[in-house]
Order: structure tokens, then C-alpha cells, then sequence
């Protein structure tokens, strides 16, 4: 049974017009959204392993909630904190324990889920999710803490200003610290024994952020001999590069620019990291404005109206016109990214909404997993998946 | 209201700040071929390596080195360039070590922070250290005298404000800070590094440092800061020269947004830190913020559909010379064209009160320009110019 969205559109198998067999949760009566719109409606699940192919049991949505830390990035403004609060109170509902973790000053997921302050120490913001916002600073002072035997002077030196411009400045300081935080909160234990955070959501601030985390250990090991320091890396090493506990997902848009900086960044990852890679998540994917009988006899309808003289039914084709080839480069910039990234994506559908709200956003994950979900078991059936290219 | 055209003739120094993705280099470009139109001898800058500014201009490439961007594309269509245009992209890389190379008092503190591997660590990844560069390559430009208008296109970071931060966070960090505490030298009588880690408070935050990073790094760090801090007054009168710069009469902030809820809540909190700063936005530039509904004023800002009735549009257009099923067929499109046109003018009016709600943080007087969704990237020189109309637009912001 298809699972329905509170719109009456079903999440079902669609043969898309471009080769692929898909899954997709259209959203009804609206076949085109410009600009941006609020982004996110309807998740279109798109596979790129070839047919037959076995397959890895990572992508479904239970074996990565099992996963203990689920990093996403991707550039601002692409819609990074909307996912990860969506799939979090999905998780939630799952009966999981997740912790989201912002990564800088942000407070990008107060808005989400309509609350005053998200500090520090991991709050309840709803839904079963808990977030907190991974500062520098306190990172810092905790990390002071748990290292320096004497508290007082721990604390004095932290709360100097200069000091902490220092600490700013010196290398490598702000991942080290960072990626201290995150191993804790991973290790995290509850009173019963089982793990505190199940999992851990982690929304890195920029592309360039992952790459920060990730390098740490090559640009540390000429300048760390042997010692805690090392051990410490190492630790943090091995947590990231661990695919049983650690994925990095990727978050972009359908467009030129967010595109190509996604598969510069899938290749560098590939290259120069053993970090696995979860899904793609493509955002704000605009859906097909006319159908093929229609879009044929738009010339015909044009050349009537400049006859006839209605400007406004011109202009109207011109906006369709328009429409079609937003969609069209929408589509080639996700045919690029299937081609030169091997890794499942995910369409969300460009939905136009005056309001994001908290609703909407729990939906968007639970289809999101769904889709997952639903992929997984097509795919171990072996039915429909087209072959890649 | 009035476009951009005056602010052009009268400014020196523009600099183009905004969220990442907005399309702050095209805008930039675009501003910039304006000004050389108007006879302006003018110089576009970018930091950004993704070659976008190369890009719109219609080049294969730019290097560190600035280059006149020949203009015969638009003489051919009969437009005419009165003054010239220049650009350049900013390489860090290379900037950094020439600016070491710059500010050293001599070859040997030069060499020694050149070869120090924290430097060579921290030149690479330090994200911070663009936007001072930045900061100072501009200022050179502009001492120059050869550029009537110089444009700068920032960082693509989500913190523009470092822009203005970071000429004194360093200078700050130089002069005053707890280098002091590590440098020979620095305080009074020579209580030098190695006196100071045996006592007191430097020689806790040694010790946390160590903790922190290692022995190791911590050594080299160290290193680092004792011939970095040979520099300071170099560093300190760039820092001032820079941010009188950023402050001058005769430079303007340009923010540039789109009229997406996500650039905007960046574009808010941008506009709020500027002028926590001191400083003032005299353009707010929404970039690819409306589509266009009429073909007759393309400016205009469509925000309702009419009405549809297509009965009559088909008999109108087509008499009874249709089949029943190509009336069908007719019909479907007549409505789903006006489904694109209502969805289409929706957004217009999602994007009115976007620009009208960000409008009210910026000053009054401030220029509003917005620019329509244009059909595919800029490439060159003549798809910029199309941009023209857009800035030198005079027209009310919306008001509540």
C-alpha cells in the first residue's frame, strides 16, 4: 500500500521521461513552481546502481538511522537545514532518540521548529527531536576542561578574550575541538546503558566544512608526533571513516552552479577520503510544466494569438516557454550529477508554500524514508530499475 | 528612487556583499559594464575561483594579474563603451605570500614565516585570512590611480562581515594580544618567550595550547607568531588605511539577495551586522527575483493572473476550424498555461513581500534594484548589458 500524503497524491513507481525508473510523490493540481519557491514537497527517489546489480543494504532508511553520526553538507542556501529537521522528526517518529547538531552560530533550526534558543546543551525542541548548536567557544572551554587538571585555571585562560582570538586563529584548534564534541556525543550513554543519541544529525555549516573535518588528521600528522594528541586524532579518524557508524550525505540544487560544486566535492571526497557517502539529495526540483501534446501546439496557439491580437495569451506562452526550459536545465543538471556521482539520490519537488511549517517538514521526512525504503525493497526484487546511462 | 547610474558617477569604491548563490558576481559584472558604459574607467574584482566573473564576461579565464576585457561584442550591436573595463581574480594563494613578502621588515623575518609550516597550513585553509586579503589587494588597487570605479565582488561566505572584521581582528591580534605572551622582545625589559612560558598566566595558555594541538604544532605555532609579530606595524597602519577605506563617503555597499526566504533571512542578518558596523547600504540589488508577465514592460512586477476563459479564447483564436479533440487539447493547455501564469504571479508576490520586508531594515533613502529572472547564464558581454535597464530602473520599492 502506497502511503498517502495529506494532499490525496500517492507515493508510487512512475517510468520518468528520462530513462529512469523513479518514485515520486507529486504534488497535486500544481505543475510548476518558479524561482525557488520554499522548496521541498515531494520526494522523488532516483537509484544509479545498475539493475541487477547487489545491493549495498546501507540505503535503506533503517540501516542509515543506524548509522551514528548522519553528516549532511552542501553550500548555504540549499535547503541543508530543512532536510535534516524533516528526516529527524522522522527518525523521531521511528521511536529513535536524534540529536541534530548545528555546527557554528547559526540557530538556522530555532526557526524550524519555532523555538527561542538552541544553545549548547542538547534541548527538546519537539517532536521527539532534541538540537543543540555546536559553538566553537563552548567546545573549546569543554575541551579545557576535560584536559586540564586544574578547573580554575582551565576556566580563567578560556575566558579571556585574546586568548580565544588566539585559539581562533592557531590551526587546526576549531576542528579539533569540534570533532571532540562529536566523539562524546556519540559515545553518549543513557542511564540505562543503550546509546544517549540515536542518531546523531550533524549539519555542517558549507561545503568547505566536511573537507575541514576530514583533513584534520593529514594536516595534523606531520605537525603531531606520538602521544594523547595523536591517539586523539586517530580516534576521531577512525569514527569518521568507520562506515558502520559514520555517512556523509550531500545536499544541492538543480542548478548550474550548486551542481557542479557537488561533483567537485563528490570527486575530492572519492580521492582524497575514505568517509562513505550516503544519498544526494537534490532540493527545489521543479516539475514538468506541460505535457507532450501540449507543449506541441503551443506554436500554433502562438501564432494565433499575435494574429488575433491577444498580448496577453503571448505573453502566456512566453512564460510556458520560459517554464519548460527551467525545467529542462533542472533535468540536465540531475542528469550530470547521476552520471558523475555514484551515489542514490533523491528529488525533493519544488512546492510553492507561503509557510514551511512544522507539519510539512515531518512529512517531507517520512516520504523521504519511505522512498527509501520502498527503493530497497524494489531493487531486492529486482524490478524496474533501469539500467544506468 | 532613482537607478543606479548617478551613484556610478560620483562613487570610487563598491563592494558587493550578499549570500552565496545569488548571482553577487554576475550583479557585479553588471555594474561594473554599466559604469564603463557611462565613461567610467572601471575595475571588477572577484575572489570567488569558480571562474563566475570569467564566466560573465564572457572570458576563458582570469588570473591574479589585471586585464582589459575588450568590448568589441557590444560595439558590433551598437552600443557604445565611453570608458574601459578591467578585471581581475584574486589568486589567495599567491596574494598571501606576496603580501608577506610586502609587509616584512626584512628578508630574514620573510624567509622565516614563508618556511614555517603552520604558516604554509594556515595559508591554505584559513578561511578568515580571504576576506583580509581581499581587503588588502583592494587597497592597492585603489592607490593605484589608474581606476576611476573599482567593484569588488566578496567572498562567497556566509559571513561577509568578515570583510570588515578582519583588517583589525588581525592588526588587533598583532598589536595588543597574547602574542606578546610568546614573542621575545614584546613587553617590557625583554621578558621574552622562553621567560614567559616558566610563569604566570603564559605559561598556562602555553600549556592549553599544547593540550590543544600538541607540542609539536604548538612549538611551530609559536615560531610562527614570533616572526609574524616583527610585522605587527606593518599589519596595524594597513589595517587603519583599509577600514577608513570601507568607511569613505565615496564607497558604497552594495547587498545583493535574491528574493528566496532562504538567501533572505542571510541577507537580513547581513544588513543588520553592517550597520552594527557603522557602516551604510546605499544599494540593495534582488537579483532573479520576478518573472516576467508582460512582454510589454518587462520592469513591471506582475502579481495577479486574470481570469481564464477558454471557451471563448478558442472560438476567438480558432472560429470552429478545430476538431473536437484538438479543442480538447487546446483547452488543456489554455489551462494549464493559466495554472503556470497564476503560479508564476504568486511567486511574484511572494517575492514583493520578501523585498518589502528586507527593504525596511535598509535605509530610506537607500537605492532599491530589482532584476527579473533572465533566460539562461550571462556568457558576455551582451547578455550583461541586458542587465542595464534593470539597474539604471527608476522605481518604488514597495511599500507596506
Amino acid at each position: 500500500m502506497a502511503p498517502r500524503r495529506p494532499d490525496g497524491s500517492c507515493v508510487g513507481r512512475e517510468a520518468s521521461a528520462y530513462g529512469k525508473c523513479t518514485l515520486a510523490v507529486r504534488p497535486t493540481a500544481r505543475p510548476v513552481v518558479f524561482g525557488r519557491g520554499l522548496g521541498y514537497a515531494a520526494p522523488e527517489f532516483v537509484r544509479s546502481k545498475p539493475s541487477g546489480a547487489s545491493l549495498p543494504v546501507n540505503l535503506s532508511a533503517t540501516s542509515l538511522l543506524d548509522r551514528r553520526l548522519l553528516m549532511f553538507t552542501g553550500k548555504g542556501g540549499v535547503g541543508k537545514t530543512t532536510l535534516v529537521a524533516a528526516l529527524a522528526c522522522e527518525a523521531a517518529r521511528r521511536g529513535r532518540r536524534p540529536l541534530i547538531v548545528e555546527l557554528g552560530h547559526r540557530a538556522s533550526m530555532e526557526a524550524v521548529f519555532e523555538v527561542d534558543r538552541i544553545g549548547y546543551e542538547p534541548r527538546d525542541v519537539g517532536r521527539g527531536v532534541h538540537a543543540m548548536n555546536l559553538d566553537f567557544e563552548s567546545a573549546l572551554a569543554e575541551y579545557f576542561e576535560e584536559h586540564i587538571p586544574v578547573k580554575r585555571v582551565a576556566r580563567t585562560v578560556i575566558r579571556n578574550k585574546t586568548l580565544q582570538k588566539f585559539f581562533h586563529a592557531a590551526p587546526s584548534v576549531s576542528e579539533v575541538a569540534t570533532l571532540n564534541k562529536l566523539s562524546a556525543l556519540e559515545a553518549e550513554r543513557s542511564p540505562t546503558g543503550g546509546v544517549r543519541w540515536d542518531p546523531i544529525f550533524v549539519d555542517l555549516d558549507a561545503t568547505g566544512h566536511a573537507i575541514m573535518l576530514l583533513n584534520l588528521p593529514s594536516v595534523m600528522e606531520g605537525l603531531i608526533g606520538d602521544g594523547p594528541m595523536r591517539r586523539l586524532v586517530d580516534g576521531f579518524s577512525s569514527l569518521l571513516t568507520d562506515p558502520r557508524r559514520t555517512i556523509l550525505n550531500l545536499v544541492t540544487l538543480p542548478l548550474e552552479l550548486p551542481a557542479q560544486e557537488t561533483v567537485e566535492l563528490y570527486q575530492r571526497l572519492r580521492k582524497h577520503h575514505d568517509v562513505e557517502l550516503g544519498v544526494l539529495f537534490v532540493n527545489q526540483v521543479p516539475s514538468r510544466p506541460l505535457g507532450p501534446a501540449q507543449a506541441g501546439m503551443l506554436d500554433r496557439l502562438e501564432y494565433r494569438a499575435q494574429k488575433v491580437g491577444i498580448s496577453t495569451l503571448v505573453d502566456d506562452v512566453a512564460i510556458a516557454r520560459r517554464a519548460m526550459r527551467y525545467h529542462v536545465n533542472a533535468r540536465s543538471q540531475i542528469n550530470r550529477m547521476q552520471r558523475d556521482i555514484d551515489m542514490p539520490m533523491v528529488e525533493l519537488h519544488n512546492v510553492a508554500s507561503r509557510v514551511l511549517d512544522l507539519d510539512t517538514v515531518a512529512h517531507i521526512g517520512e516520504a523521504t524514508f519511505d522512498l527509501l525504503d520502498s527503493g530497497q525493497q524494489r531493487e531486492s526484487t529486482n524490478v524496474g530499475v533501469a539500467p544506468r546511462r | 528612487m532613482t537607478g543606479i547610474d548617478e551613484l556610478l558617477m560620483r562613487q570610487r569604491l563598491l563592494v558587493a556583499i550578499g549570500p552565496g548563490g545569488v548571482g553577487k558576481t554576475t550583479v557585479s559584472a553588471a555594474i561594473a559594464l554599466r559604469a564603463a558604459e557611462l565613461g567610467r574607467r572601471t575595475l571588477v574584482l572577484t575572489i570567488d575561483p569558480a571562474k563566475r566573473l570569467a564566466d560573465a564576461l564572457g572570458l576563458t579565464e582570469l588570473e591574479d594579474r589585471i586585464r582589459m576585457v575588450p568590448t568589441d561584442e557590444l560595439s558590433k550591436r551598437g552600443v557604445e563603451v565611453k570608458g574601459e573595463l578591467y578585471a581581475a581574480m584574486f589568486d589567495n594563494a599567491a596574494s598571501m605570500d606576496s603580501l608577506m613578502k610586502r609587509v616584512a621588515p626584512d628578508v630574514e623575518t620573510r624567509d622565516k614565516v614563508l618556511r614555517n609550516r603552520v604558516y604554509r597550513a594556515m595559508a591554505g585553509t584559513l578561511a578568515r585570512s580571504h576576506a583580509y586579503l581581499a581587503m588588502e589587494r583592494l587597497h592597492e588597487v585603489m592607490h593605484s590611480g589608474r581606476y576611476d570605479l573599482v567593484i569588488l565582488d566578496t567572498p562567497p561566505a556566509r559571513n561577509a562581515l568578515d570583510i570588515l572584521d578582519a583588517p583589525s581582528r588581525l592588526a588587533t591580534f598583532l598589536e595588543e594580544g597574547v602574542v606578546k605572551w610568546f614573542v621575545p622582545n614584546a613587553g617590557n625589559r625583554g621578558r621574552g618567550l622562553r621567560a614567559r612560558l616558566m610563569q604566570g598566566s603564559g605559561a598556562a595558555a602555553t600549556k592549553l595550547f599544547e593540550v590543544v594541538v600538541g607540542k609539536e604544532l604548538a612549538g611551530e605555532t609559536i615560531a610562527f607568531f614570533e616572526a609574524f609579530y616583527g610585522m605587527r606595524e606593518g599589519f596595524h597602519m594597513r589595517a587603519s588605511a583599509i577600514q577608513g577605506m570601507l568607511r569613505a563617503r565615496d564607497t558604497s555597499f552594495v547587498l545583493v539577495s535574491s528574493a528566496d526566504a532562504t538567501h533572505l533571512a542571510d541577507a537580513e542578518a547581513l544588513a543588520a551586522g553592517i550597520k552594527a558596523r557603522g557602516v551604510r547600504i546605499d544599494v540593495a540589488v534582488f537579483n532573479r527575483a520576478y518573472e516576467r508577465l508582460t512582454h510589454a514592460d518587462p520592469l513591471a512586477i506582475v502579481s495577479s493572473a486574470g481570469v481564464l476563459d477558454s471557451a471563448t479564447t478558442i472560438r476567438l483564436l480558432f472560429g470552429d476550424e478545430l476538431h473536437r479533440s484538438e479543442r480538447d487539447t487546446m483547452s488543456t493547455l489554455l489551462s494549464s498555461l493559466h495554472m503556470v501564469r497564476t503560479e508564476a504571479a504568486a511567486s511574484n508576490q511572494r517575492a514583493l513581500e520578501s523585498i518589502r520586508k528586507l527593504s525596511q531594515l535598509l535605509p530610506s533613502d537607500a537605492l532599491g534594484l530589482i532584476i527579473a529572472r533572465l533566460d539562461g547564464d550571462i556568457r558576455d558581454l551582451p547578455g550583461l548589458h541586458a542587465l542595464g535597464p534593470y539597474l539604471a530602473a527608476t522605481r518604488s520599492l514597495p511599500t507596506a
